[in-house]
């Protein structure tokens, strides 16, 4: 092979390896990784968030004094039709049962359902159980002849015990959280800090302990399918929430003052625990120097069916927690007994309730049983509207910086999510299942999914090649690709063309040849034939 | 007849108008914030000496922010720190944004989020877009939410469009304004209130596109920003002009406050900042003149007096007799369900201590301490204590000598 053709062909290889792995390689290398997202699926879930789930809750009516065969049928019938008197925004139905000795068995401490009595009494009326899932409904006599009995007992389901569904799962109800300004967002997690301030710096010592223990423990455990408290107790001296600065002496100290004036900034430290949410108990003594005569304004706290006053006010902070402010400072070496911290406890679980949103403003917890179970439902379902709400959030912003990538792992963890919120909604719709259990399993289920969704829109990766822009990317490319083509392509070009040229000269050669012959031929100056002939 | 009629009112309607729009305005100041939480994120995007002024800058922000009741935990704070300790530095270990070297910015306990070199774009927008891998810190962390409203000051040098980080890479507008709608999307903020002071610092808000942020800078396209003065100490600027006059204005600010934002945007004039001030307030619902400094400079926690039922407690003991239902459900705590529950579960000994009378204030204060009392149990202690080793010593050296009589019996 000639040296012209060996160049030519190291020439092509060297195009060809730049063409046919260079770029593949480089292709397959800078592209960004994006996995599939079922995103038509997600968008119709967005579109009609609740469009396969018929929450339905099962109630079990049982009659003592009379036996009534097809109460239930005929409750259900009622219920069904004072229900499809609003509209509905999350579809929902209570599953009418009569009350047998199955669920007599499967009913235990742990794990109740929601039972209707019917009680033959001189009056008309219903009362919820404090303490159980249970509905009495009183009737007379005559309400059994007008056969009046099954509308009483739908109406006072519907809208006495089932009330938080009735009102937040209509059409003009448009969240379905209970969430209001005062309570924090649900999380299953909350961090609990009670701390004791002291206006001054002399020792102080309180029985925090055995009061947690004899009163907050039992309160934890009736709370632990809702929420799981961790709790911290401290002391902190020289803090009196800069209570020093109001006008100590008046009286007419607003809640517009003690807003402005209460720094919280020392107790605000929810960045050290590990929970996503905290609350907090503050219980403030102000300090003898600047307050010797205790706080005007703080006017004690009165206690039911007593004349004795506590001598401390209580204050909610909206998403925060609870101030407790006592009127007189601390004398030196105290110690705060049970007995003192006793009625704080009281106060602060009933606030407790309005900073999980179980209770609203000044309403009243009559029947926490009932009210903590349609909560729950309240919350799974709360959300599931958050999963969808973010996995949508992913869906658009993948769509809109096409830069992003989308790793594999939050297409698995996509997957899984809607996988996890069928089983969900397996458990919401079935009217057999409706005791406690299943509630708290649901929403531990549906506790997952809303940590599985967070997990998928905060992946660390998907941050890469967002900030960087395409000038970024030019000047990174360019340096490196620029000589690399440079040398290739002007290398082949010359390569090619050196063997146009020999092929030129040669073709010129030649046609000189034969010209040279055609003018010699015609002078017949051919010396061979000359020869030839001579 | 029916217009003769509703003239006299309208004429009220008129008259009474005046008086019911000062209320209202009134009323403004005394409505519940709806944000809960402010949040604050400060960042110089400069290193080296010679930017002492943008490390001041920061550190003034950051100072004001804290004084007005924004804690540290809801502080982001990003600078090269590089100046206090700078060998370079006439006063170690300080950091000074006045002539008379009246505050010590870098003094009382400052809190760096990220510093040096942890100073770049990438932390940056994760710090906004909250993706972080799992073991990052929650203190270095944007835990907003929903009802927050987040303060972000930045400045560096800039041009059109960017800001350098460090001398080693830029962010573009474009980049925050992404960042700032993936907030967006995960409902990451109520409001946020962005602050540059850079270079051509209102090219750099020119880009945003998500709703509810409202956006100021110190000057506009092709113009530069300004420091204030040199210090001659120090030998560097010491503050940027926009900066300065910012705090001028902050300085007296206070929790109650009722000055707005306009009346901030107002104070910021040509003379005194030798640049044009740009606000960009198209993507902000509400209007600047109605927004509280406070709302985003300040904590302001809402404080709802809790006293307005009478404390329920101690109805254990009527509950279990059914005196009477009614007085019952009226005056029950949710507590005492807990504790009855508990009891039935467990019997818990403690659970008597209910029924006990509540015991007044001047009880409270046991002294259990008095200096005399711990003088003579100290004293006591101690005799006994030396009583104690003594018996011991005792019972030791008859024990040897037992010993040493043994031995020799042996021998």
């Amino acid at each position: 092979m000639s040296t012209a053709n060996l160049r030519k062909w190291v020439g092509f290889c060297f195009i060809a390896i730049y063409l046919f792995v260079g770029v593949p390689l480089w292709y397959k290398l800078t592209t960004v990784y994006r996995a599939s997202l079922p995103i038509n699926y997600i968008e119709s879930l967005q579109n009609d968030k609740f469009q396969d789930i018929h929450l339905v809750i099962p109630v079990y009516v049982k009659s003592d004094t009379y036996r009534f065969p097809d109460i239930h049928d005929a409750v259900q019938v009622q219920v069904n039709h004072l229900l499809n008197s609003k509209e509905q925004r999350v579809p929902w139905s209570l599953q009418i049962l009569p009350y047998n000795e199955t669920v007599q068995n499967v009913e235990e401490k742990e794990n109740q359902f929601h039972v209707v009595t019917l009680m033959l009494d001189e009056f008309i009326g219903y009362t919820s159980a404090y303490d159980t899932k249970e509905t009495v409904v009183y009737y007379d006599d005559a309400a059994v002849l007008s056969n009046d009995l099954p509308f009483f007992v739908a109406q006072t389901l519907v809208e006495h015990t089932f009330q938080l569904e009735w009102t937040h799962l209509n059409k003009t109800n448009e969240d379905v959280s209970t969430n209001n300004q005062v309570a924090i967002s649900y999380d299953p997690n909350i961090h609990l800090s009670i701390t004791l301030l002291s206006g001054d710096g002399s020792p102080v010592a309180w029985e925090i302990e055995p009061t947690l223990t004899d009163y907050f423990s039992p309160f934890r455990k009736f709370l632990s399918p809702l929420v799981n408290f961790t709790v911290d107790s401290s002391i902190v001296y020289h803090n009196d929430l800069n209570l020093h600065s109001l006008n100590r002496s008046s009286a007419n100290v607003t809640w517009f003052d003690l807003s402005h004036t209460i720094d919280l900034s020392e107790l605000s430290s929810m960045t050290y625990y590990p929970e996503d949410s905290a609350l907090n108990l503050a219980i403030v003594f102000p300090s003898v120097s600047s307050t010797p005569n205790g706080l005007a304004f703080v006017n004690g706290t009165r206690i039911a069916n007593s004349v004795i006053a506590l001598d401390w006010n209580s204050y909610l902070v909206p998403q925060w927690g609870v101030i407790i402010i006592n009127k007189n400072p601390l004398q030196p070496n105290s110690v705060i007994s049970e007995d003192y911290l006793e009625p704080m406890m009281y106060r602060f679980s009933t606030d407790i309730f309005h900073l999980l949103g179980l209770t609203e403003g000044s309403q009243e917890l009559l029947s926490p049983y009932i009210t903590i179970d349609s909560f729950k439902r309240l919350t799974i379902l709360q959300n599931l509207d958050k999963a969808i709400e973010t996995l949508w959030s992913l869906v658009k912003l993948t769509q809109q910086f096409q830069g992003m990538s989308i790793p594999r792992e939050v297409s698995a963890n996509v997957v899984e999510a809607l996988d996890l919120r069928l089983e969900i909604i397996d458990l919401l719709n079935d009217p057999e299942k409706g005791g406690d259990i299943v509630w708290n399993n649901a929403l531990r289920l549906s506790n997952e999914l809303v940590k599985l969704c967070e997990k998928a829109f905060f992946n660390g990766e998907m941050v890469q090649q967002n900030f960087f822009p395409q000038e970024h990317m030019i000047a990174v490319y360019l340096p490196l690709l620029g000589p690399i083509s440079a040398v290739l392509f002007f290398g082949f070009y010359n390569v090619m063309k050196e063997k146009n040229e020999v092929k030129n000269e040669t073709e010129r050669e030649a046609a000189k040849e034969k010209t040279e012959l055609e003018e010699a031929e015609k002078l017949h100056a051919i010396d061979g034939e000359d020869e030839i002939m001579g | 007849m029916r217009t003769a009629m509703r003239l006299p009112l309208l004429l009220l309607y008129l008259l009474l108008l005046p008086f019911s729009s000062a209320n209202n305005t009134d009323a403004a100041h005394e409505t519940i914030a709806t944000n809960t939480n402010n949040w604050a994120v400060l960042v110089s995007t400069s290193r080296f000496w010679f930017n002492y002024r943008h490390m001041a800058n920061v550190l003034s922000m950051y100072r004001t922010v804290k004084r007005l009741g924004i804690p540290d935990s809801q502080i982001i704070l990003m600078l090269s720190d590089d100046v206090a300790c700078n060998s370079r530095n006439l006063f170690p270990g300080s950091v000074f944004n006045n002539k008379d070297h009246a505050i010590d910015l870098y003094g009382d306990s400052v809190e760096v989020d990220y510093r040096g070199y942890e100073v770049t774009v990438e932390n940056f927008i994760r710090l906004l877009t909250d993706r972080w891998t799992e073991d990052h810190p929650k203190s270095k962390r944007l835990l907003t939410d929903e009802n927050s409203n987040i303060f972000i000051y930045m400045t560096g040098h800039g041009g059109d469009d960017f800001l350098k980080f460090q001398d080693a890479e830029e962010i573009a507008s474009e980049d925050i304004a992404d960042a700032f709608q993936q907030m967006y999307e995960k409902k990451r903020y109520k409001e946020i209130f962005f602050m540059v002071d850079t270079c051509q610092a209102n090219t750099m808000y020119s880009k945003f596109y998500s709703p509810n942020i409202l956006a100021v800078g110190s000057s506009e396209m092709d113009e530069s920003s300004y420091s204030h003065h040199s210090d001659v100490e120090i030998g560097v600027a010491v503050i940027d002009r926009f900066t300065y006059y910012c705090l001028d204005f902050l300085e007296n600010i206070d929790k109650n406050s009722t000055l707005t934002l306009q009346d901030l945007f107002d104070s910021f004039t040509f003379e005194r900042i030798h640049s044009h001030v740009g606000v960009r307030t198209d993507l902000f619902e509400r209007d600047p003149s109605e927004v509280l400094i406070t709302d985003f400079f300040a904590n302001v926690q809402n404080v709802i007096p809790d006293d307005s039922k009478p404390l329920s407690l101690s109805h254990y003991h009527h509950h279990k007799d059914r005196i009477d239902t009614a007085q019952y459900e009226l005056n029950n705590n949710v507590l005492d369900l807990a504790l009855e529950k508990n009891h039935e579960n467990f019997s818990s000994p403690k659970l008597d201590k209910l029924t006990k009378h509540i015991k007044s204030t001047n009880e409270l204060n046991v002294d259990i301490g008095s200096n005399e009392y711990s003088l003579t149990f100290s004293k006591q202690s101690v005799t006994l204590g030396l009583m104690f080793i003594a018996m011991i010593v005792l019972l030791m050296l008859s024990g040897n000598t037992t010993k040493a009589n043994y031995n020799l019996y042996n021998n």
